[in-house]
């Protein structure tokens, strides 16, 4: 697969994982961008032991769990509300309320479940984070059972 | 409608709009590549050049005693040393496998942390000890040419600030390193923990 192709494929995968985790629009287009230049740089070394897309999966969630060394990064979270609100006039607030909420999940969970509503097998997950299927399986259960519990707070 | 498909439909409604055109982003990565190599060449000229006024300057003073040219060596030693760690000149001991799955990659990540953890604990702690040494063992021919009034007040002296270098700065420079470090890598292990945790 050329570096063209895989762009272009990927692209809004990659920024929907990234943005699950910091829920920045800006820093997860930053850190999107970070991994296509690694995937650029290490195309020609892919030997093809995984699949393409497991391997751009893992490249994605390392840039973000790379986060973790930049203190700096004002969290969105932080943000004075004019400007956050600012930021996501154009956004669903339902779309927002689902991004907040992964976003505040521990950050291995936040991967998790980013990679399962991104349509990627649990086979795969568990190849990508590390962890056996059983308990990809479990995690995501839980995750999902408490999104459904804060969007039923939500909703209310 | 379940609350899956909500969520996925949710989800895929997410998309960054403006993707980055692809030449834009290998213009960027080339940057990014040339950067790294400019400090790189930048790094190492600078280590080059420290090497060469230490040099010159040295061996051109006379040199009656072996002393003054152990002194100068474990100077030059010091510094470079010094430096080259700082620097992190030796990118084989920091380099990670980012292809690899997140436990692998946190795993190598605090490796790599506690390496740096360990080396700047080290480093300091040698590049004190070498240099004191050295600027005592490079004095010693000067000082023999003293009256004995400024020999004592002289000793008193570079005594007195190795004293205080090792006892107060070097504390200080050891703890203003590792804290940044160690905050990192405790985040760094509170996340590696999340996958251990086999609920």
């Amino acid at each position: 697969m050329v570096f063209d192709e895989i762009y272009k494929t990927y692209w809004n995968k990659v920024f929907r994982i990234c943005m699950g985790y910091v829920n920045d629009h800006d820093w997860a287009k930053d850190i999107a961008q970070e991994t296509f230049v690694t995937i650029w740089q290490q195309l020609p070394k892919f030997r093809g032991e995984a699949a393409i897309g497991t391997w751009i999966f893992r490249i994605a969630s390392n840039n973000c769990l790379r986060q973790i060394e930049r203190q700096n990064r004002m969290p969105r979270s932080d943000m004075p509300e004019q400007i956050a609100e600012h930021i996501e006039h154009d956004r669903e607030p339902q779309v927002q309320f689902l991004y907040k909420c992964i976003a505040e999940l521990p950050e291995t969970d936040r991967l998790i479940i980013s990679l399962e509503l991104e349509d990627v097998k649990q086979a795969e997950i568990a190849k990508i984070v590390g962890l056996s299927e059983t308990n990809i399986r479990v995690k995501v259960y839980r995750i999902k059972e408490r999104l459904a519990k804060k969007f039923e707070n939500y909703e209310r | 409608m379940s609350a899956e498909v909500d969520l996925k439909a949710l989800w895929n409604k997410e998309e960054a709009k403006d993707m980055p055109d692809t030449k834009e982003l290998l213009k960027k990565a080339d940057r990014v590549r040339k950067l790294t190599r400019i400090k790189l060449i930048t790094q190492t000229l600078i280590l080059l050049a420290t090497v060469a006024v230490l040099l010159t300057v040295g061996f051109r003073i006379d040199h009656e005693q072996v002393t003054t040219v152990i002194g100068l060596v474990l100077m030059i030693i010091a510094i470079v040393s010094y430096l080259a760690v700082a620097n992190q000149l030796l990118p084989m001991l920091f380099k990670s496998d980012i292809g690899g799955s997140s436990q692998d990659y946190l795993n190598q990540l605090i490796r790599i942390k506690r390496k740096n953890e360990f080396i700047n604990k080290v480093m300091i702690n040698i590049y004190f000890g070498l240099l004191s040494l050295g600027v005592f063992l490079y004095s010693l021919q000067f000082v023999k040419r003293m009256s004995t009034g400024w020999e004592v007040f002289y000793y008193v002296m570079v005594f007195g600030w190795m004293g205080f270098s090792w006892f107060w700065s070097r504390p200080r420079g050891v703890k203003k390193k590792q804290k940044p470090l160690n905050d990192i890598i405790e985040r760094l292990e509170a996340v590696n923990k999340q996958l251990g945790d086999s609920d």
